[in-house]
């Protein structure tokens, strides 16, 4: 059966996944950059640097096919982007609680569009990881 | 045939990752046919990996992939899988 072909997620080529590990580190030179150039610079601006680029390295890695990527990987990844998204609808609000016995208010700024991406791409990556893992383990 | 070491039952408990129960018989399968996990991974084209967790009874193959290995080793996908008591219905 063919799958329509705007319900295609097109994957990247394996070799992006190295680009997705420079933004892992990449934050931090840029925040210590910013940090010497202009040393008043709002605290919560640099974290949502290194949010924005963790979301990035996990966007990235969740849009990598694997070197052989047959059904079986194929429904690891779907299972895991419903997954990561379960998690997150769950997570958020727990943050939310957290923050509110903390400092008595249930939303802050640190919840912004580039947080909630770095938790929902690293909750799937984590979610992929996992069922890669448990299927690998052990084995005959 | 080494792989047949330990193997005690005609067909292995699957506990899949995605709450469905199955037998298979793969691995009894594959020893007549003397064929290793990677062999017939190619015959099929899957990873070694994926004939693993389906042998072990972590991942439950789509029918496709079933219908596959059914034909690999000329016998009906009954013969293959099974569904566990308490599956049916």
């Amino acid at each position: 059966m063919k799958k329509n072909s705007i319900l295609e997620v097109p994957l990247l080529h394996p070799n992006w996944k190295k680009l997705a590990y420079v933004f892992f580190p990449l934050p931090v030179f840029i925040v210590i950059g910013i940090a010497i150039l202009n040393p008043k610079t709002d605290p919560n601006e640099t974290i949502q640097i290194i949010y924005g680029s963790w979301a990035l390295a996990f966007m990235i890695l969740n849009l990598t096919r694997e070197k052989v990527e047959d059904e079986m990987v194929r429904t690891f990844r779907q299972q895991a982007f419903q997954t990561g998204f379960y998690w997150l609808i769950w997570g958020l609000p727990v943050l939310m609680i957290i923050n509110y016995w903390r400092f008595d208010r249930f939303t802050s700024e640190i919840f912004t569009a580039y947080l909630v991406l770095f938790l929902l791409n690293a909750y799937i990556h984590g979610a992929f990881k996992y069922q890669k893992y448990i299927a690998n383990k052990e084995e005959n | 045939m080494a792989d047949l070491d330990g193997f005690s039952s005609n067909k292995s408990r699957l506990y899949c990752l995605f709450n469905a129960d199955m037998k298979n018989s793969i691995k009894v399968e594959r020893a007549k046919k003397d064929l290793t996990q990677q062999d017939l991974a190619e015959k099929v084209q899957v990873s070694r990996q994926t004939i693993n967790s389906i042998e072990a009874g972590k991942y439950v193959p789509s029918t496709v992939l079933a219908l596959k290995i059914a034909r690999v080793f000329e016998i009906a996908l009954e013969e293959i899988f099974e569904l566990e008591e308490g599956d049916y219905g």
